[in-house]
């Protein structure tokens, strides 16, 4: 089949705004998304720019708005694009995020914010000889948020991220809720003390966008509630 | 150790007072608008001390242009009776005064998410808080004295 293929381009060095441009790209049903843009990029415009690496949805490189939602191109099929669109496939940033250009978003701020919850295991308790054991039914509480990607698609589907910048976002607070709820970890009332701030876990209103938008289907609002109930505990036994 | 700025408390309240507000509100209207004898022996009482305030002719009419001859145009009187219930007016009181508070938390903890949500500036978000919450506290005095004060 012959699609069209509409791509929000924007070159800061030659571009006022954003626009959109059209490419006639052949296309088998069960091509995958990010085809379409490496059949542009490859055969029509070099110029094009997007990340990409894996292309098998697990580095996260190439999160994007497609038709209208954020997903990663290289999970997603053509047959699944042009049976609710027609024969129209559209592309564009991650909505919210600053545009480096055409595709290409600026990350900064998301991986600043994902830093700032402190995503690695805090246990001051000496090592000890082997491993620090976890049980399956341990793992099974953070077992869902361990398959997050990091590839922004949940931070930027998120309207409260949309209104405010400076929100920490449901990425950021989801790897705070993998740690807190890690048996291993110690560092829950530092980490709390973070999602626990006016641009943190009370501008989730559970919009379940994030969920919506995750291409690992995490459950990302079930858990940010559990952080909330957690930080709800927290705060009352600090007051106790 | 959570801050003492923590919004957990507030957050907390919010689904306490959501779900208050379903039951309250069905209470509400269904007291309100369908049947006034709940809870309620003013019948008597209006025969011993004469008529409570009624909508006045003005209002009457233009309610029923509105909703037709047979709207019932009653509430301030039915509202008056119930507060002056001698058996049932306390529950009733205490009942307005609970609803009072926790429509104005649910609804000023909202208002006060919608401002932080699009006032980023420390200064600003404060400021907003306060006069917001003023505001509710200033809606909190005025309910309480009407509630207090009706029919008594």
């Amino acid at each position: 089949m012959d699609l069209t293929v509409k791509i929000k381009r924007y070159n800061p060095e030659k571009d006022d705004a954003p626009h959109w441009e059209s490419y006639e790209v052949p296309a088998d049903p069960l091509d995958s998304a990010l085809a379409l843009l490496l059949h542009v990029k490859w055969h029509i415009d070099g110029t094009l720019s997007l990340r990409k690496s894996c292309a098998h949805g697990i580095c996260g490189s190439d999160a994007m708005q497609i038709n209208g939602e954020n997903k990663l191109a290289c999970s997603v099929l053509v047959k699944d694009l042009v049976d609710d669109s027609g024969e129209t496939v559209t592309f564009a940033p991650l909505p919210s995020a600053p545009v480096i250009k055409d595709l290409v978003i600026d990350q900064s701020r998301f991986f600043e914010k994902y830093r700032s919850v402190k995503p690695w295991l805090i246990n001051d308790t000496p090592e000890p000889e082997r491993e620090r054991p976890q049980s399956p039914e341990e793992h099974e509480i953070i077992e869902d948020a361990t398959k997050c990607i990091m590839c922004g698609a949940c931070t930027h589907a998120c309207p409260s991220t949309w209104a405010d910048p400076d929100y920490l976002g449901p990425a950021a607070m989801l790897k705070a809720y993998r740690y807190t709820f890690d048996t291993r970890d110690d560092g829950t009332e530092e980490r709390l003390d973070i999602v626990d701030s006016p641009d943190g876990l009370w501008k989730c209103y559970t919009i379940f966008n994030c969920n919506q938008a995750c291409p690992k289907e995490i459950d990302i609002t079930r858990w940010l509630s559990a952080l909330k109930r957690r930080a709800v505990t927290s705060s009352a036994s600090t007051a106790a | 150790m959570a801050s003492s700025k923590s919004n957990a408390v507030n957050w907390f309240l919010h689904r306490i007072t959501g779900t208050f507000l379903v039951f309250m509100l069905i209470t509400h209207f269904w007291v309100q608008h369908y049947d006034h004898s709940v809870a309620s022996v003013t019948t008597d009482v209006v025969a011993q001390e004469g008529e409570l305030p009624t909508y006045s002719d003005e209002a009457a009419a233009g309610v029923k242009a509105k909703f037709g001859a047979d709207a019932e145009v009653t509430p301030y009187n039915v509202v008056m009776q119930r507060l002056a219930d001698p058996v049932y007016a306390v529950l009733w009181k205490g009942f307005n005064i609970l609803f009072l508070i926790v429509a104005l938390h649910h609804g000023f903890y909202g208002l006060n998410n919608v401002l932080t949500d699009y006032i980023r500036n420390p200064l600003g978000r404060v400021m907003a808080r306060v006069l917001s919450w003023s505001v509710a506290l200033v809606l909190l005095i005025i309910g309480l004295y009407s509630v207090i004060t009706a029919g008594w």
